[in-house]
């Protein structure tokens, strides 16, 4: 099962296994972990899951289609270049270990 | 011998002890009845609605599917050409681009309290939700204000199944012709003189160059009306029922009318409208010592999968404070209600109003008679008593 670390806003780190295939979006809001949302239920349809994902693991990830592209325009926080919705990124076995940050706000 | 057979007027009425023996005892169930797999616990639904490709929408998603839909809606497409159709008309109903629809939700919703005065009692059902979601929906797409009553009863006859032949009736698909045939009319018209409303936009839409096919801007138009009005209005309803069933509830939102969004995502997980879609297997699995084969159905059970423990503890009770994230009230993955920002918004107005018109709103003693479908659930009158 591949760990994914979600750092929040203070600095405090949370590390969790997840499923194969599993959102970091569905890890989060289903084990309690604040600072995602996950309004819109995974369909890239609002931009409350946004995160920063480490610099180390932004190569891996795949592309963001037009829709998350768009859909990023419209975060709460500041959007930087590694930016992204944490619904669009699956847990896999490329992704062991990866780190997101979590932004200040999300709505 | 366990059966689970969501015809059944007992599973339209009450689904959750079902779900509860499938979850514990029967996790991956083939119900000889309806010739289908059942998953009911959360984890296998979200792994399921995260698999697309092993579990396909495109031989329809409803668990008994109208005729001509497969392949030509956003919930009976996969992906890539969902994403497309998706993406045309998401900006639109995103929460940001939706505040243009807070304040005439807010008038429509007290005209028709204001009507209610004097009276002792109503029936939330036809006097409310109905009344003020299809104002709502009038509204989005621009339909034109006659006939309104019969479009809320196609929609609503549409979604129905019957219990006796385990399919859809002569008047259900009746129902959903005449849908198409005011569809089809809608669409021709807004081709010609094209708004600024939800569906001239995604009428006039192209995807890469490529325009839209008939089939698919009708059978797409189509469901909309009905998810708008049917799905909305039965939401309501369960809403409705729920803050007056649990007076203790009602009187934390009187106090504190900020913690209604509280109650509206602790009802979406309490009982969802929409309890189950389908999906078709695309790629041999096998699950908890059951395989199932390519070309079988299977039913993904949302409410079932909000009841679950391993989830959200004391799932049979219903927590103010809970504030449940990764509920299914309104699916999830790809296929996620599109209408999400449109329903929090319509359900936060509706109950604001309510309670600010009526504190005391309180439930009546009634035998409820529930909708007969495979899919959504939802009482078909609502008594209420307003003083």
């Amino acid at each position: 099962m591949p760990t994914v670390t979600y750092v929040d806003f203070e600095g405090q780190s949370t590390q969790l296994n997840l499923a194969e295939g599993m959102t970091l979006m569905q890890g989060a809001v289903m084990n309690g972990v604040e600072g995602i949302e996950g309004e819109c239920s995974g369909s890239c349809a609002c931009a409350t899951c946004h995160c920063y994902v480490d610099d180390a693991w932004l190569a891996k990830i795949p592309e963001m289609s037009e829709n998350e592209e768009e859909m990023l325009e419209d975060t709460a926080s500041e959007r930087k270049a590694n930016s992204r919705l944490s619904c669009q990124i699956k847990a896999t076995a490329d992704l062991d270990g990866i780190v997101i940050h979590m932004p200040e706000e999300q709505e | 011998m366990f059966r689970f057979d969501p015809y059944s007027p007992e599973i339209d009425a009450d689904p959750f002890p079902a779900y509860k023996t499938l979850r514990e005892e029967h996790p991956c169930f083939w119900s000889e009845d309806i010739e289908m797999w059942v998953l009911s616990r959360h984890k296998d639904i979200v792994m399921a609605l995260n698999d697309w490709e092993t579990f396909s929408s495109a031989k329809g998603n409803l668990v008994s599917e109208l005729p001509g839909r497969q392949g030509n809606t956003l919930g009976t497409t996969d992906p890539p050409r969902h994403d497309r159709l998706r993406a045309l008309i998401q900006k639109a109903v995103t929460k940001r681009a939706l505040t243009h629809i807070i304040e005439p939700a807010r008038t429509t919703m007290r005209k028709h309290l204001d009507a209610l005065k004097g009276r002792e009692q109503v029936d939330f059902v036809n006097e409310l939700s109905s009344k003020y979601t299809v104002d709502l929906i009038v509204y989005l797409f621009d339909l034109p204000k006659e006939n309104l009553q019969t479009v809320r009863d196609k929609a609503v006859l549409m979604v129905q199944t019957d219990p006796q032949t385990k399919q859809k009736g002569a008047e259900h698909i009746a129902a959903f012709e005449w849908m198409q045939d005011y569809a089809a009319k809608l669409v021709e018209e807004r081709k010609k003189n094209p708004g600024e409303d939800l569906l001239s936009q995604f009428i006039l839409s192209e995807i890469d160059g490529e325009k839209l096919t008939d089939k698919e801007i009708l059978l797409t138009v189509t469901t909309l009306i009905m998810a708008g009005i049917e799905s909305l209005s039965g939401f309501l309803t369960m809403l409705a029922k729920n803050v007056t069933d649990f007076p203790e509830v009602r009187d934390a939102l009187v106090a504190d009318p900020s913690l209604v969004p509280d109650a509206v995502e602790e009802s979406l997980r309490f009982n969802t409208s929409a309890q189950r879609f389908r999906r078709c297997i695309n790629k041999e699995i096998t699950l908890h010592g059951q395989t199932m084969k390519k070309g079988d159905f299977v039913i993904l059970a949302y409410g079932s999968a909000n009841r679950d423990e391993e989830v959200f503890p004391n799932a049979d009770v219903y927590d103010l404070s809970r504030k449940p994230k990764g509920h299914l009230g309104f699916g999830g993955g790809v296929h996620a209600c599109l209408g999400t920002a449109i329903a929090r918004l319509a359900c936060k107005v509706m109950l604001q109003e309510l309670l600010a018109a009526y504190p005391n709103i309180s439930a009546v003693d009634q035998e409820l008679r529930w909708m007969s479908s495979t899919n959504f659930r939802s009482p078909l009158e609502l008594q209420l008593k307003l003083g």
